[in-house]
């Protein structure tokens, strides 16, 4: 049960974008250099966030991305499901139709999948983007107040 | 993220295995009737839930499957962890800091939440028990065939 590279990768470029952009447009090949993560990947991963109203793109030299909110409004719930689909833990299209029938796939449903997804769901949309920002500053040490010294 | 049909097919087959074990030995064929899995595929489980000390075997022409625990005291992340592997998002949720799979490992910006959908995950999954999901079906399907029964 694993998450894919596409959710793992596009919220690391999240947070990234979010650290390095202070206002401007960042250009997914330093993304890229930054998160080891290859700048053809990244494009794939950006067209579908920007679809999703995530990101804004800028085209030109000076061109890049930009978040389209500030990264307290946006809730990893919402980027990971912009790139997964649906965060669950088993595959809604393999669920069989339970019309009149109730046995003991619908109970193993109702009791464990249904309250694992909203376990999964309920964390996801607590944690905003700022709340991983704030925390990988901490992590490596970066203090906003450093840029004006 | 996924759970795999071997994790579904596998608690599903358990828990009817709790549930007509009441007559002694369980054969795979009437599970595999009942839910409808390949007698193939639950043999399969079956084995990896026997190494894992969840059912045992019994042999011989009225031989099957009998849960080798009470079936309080088996939860569904010991089923689920025994047939997917641990249950994480990530891989590297599992990794030590002798052993990283990660050169960003203790400084990485979502490592933190992964970790905690893990933890969340398998909270639900060792919070229920075979049990539980025995006496909800007894409860809410055998009940109303009763029921049924009952007034005809």
């Amino acid at each position: 049960m694993k998450f894919s590279t596409k959710g793992r990768y596009g919220l690391r470029a999240m947070v990234d974008l979010a650290v390095n952009s202070k206002g401007e447009h960042v250009a997914l090949c330093s993304i890229a250099e930054r998160q080891g993560i290859s700048t053809n990947y990244l494009e794939q991963v950006f067209s579908t966030l920007r679809k999703s109203g995530l990101v804004k793109s800028v085209k030109g030299a000076q061109g890049g991305y930009i978040l389209a909110e500030p990264p307290s409004d946006i809730k990893v719930g919402r980027i990971l499901r912009a790139l997964e689909g649906p965060l669950s833990v088993i595959d809604e299209k393999s669920e069989t139709s339970y019309d009149n029938e109730i046995g003991i796939e619908q109970c193993i449903k109702l009791c464990v999948w249904d309250k694992m997804n909203k376990a999964l769901n309920d964390l996801a949309d607590s944690v905003t983007l700022e709340d991983l920002v704030d925390n990988y500053r901490k992590l490596v040490g970066i203090d906003d107040t450093m840029y004006y010294i | 993220m996924k759970i795999s049909t071997k994790g579904r097919y596998g608690l599903e087959a358990l828990v009817d295995l709790a549930i007509h074990s009441s007559e002694g030995c369980v054969s795979l064929k009437s599970i595999s009737e009942r839910c409808d899995i390949s007698e193939a595929y639950i043999l399969q489980i079956f084995l990896v839930l026997r190494r894992a000390g969840i059912v045992e075997s019994v042999r011989g022409a009225q031989g099957g499957y009998m849960l080798a625990k009470k079936p309080s005291e088996i939860t569904v992340g010991d089923v689920l962890t025994a047939l997917e592997g641990p249950l994480v998002p990530v891989a590297c949720c599992i990794t030590s800091k002798e052993d990283p799979i990660c050169e960003r490992y203790g400084k990485c910006a979502t490592f933190g939440f992964w970790e905690s959908v893990m933890n969340t995950l398998n909270d639900v999954a060792y919070s229920i028990t075979i049990d539980d999901l025995v006496e909800y079906y007894k409860n809410n399907v055998l009940n109303n065939d009763y029921e049924i029964e009952y007034y005809i």
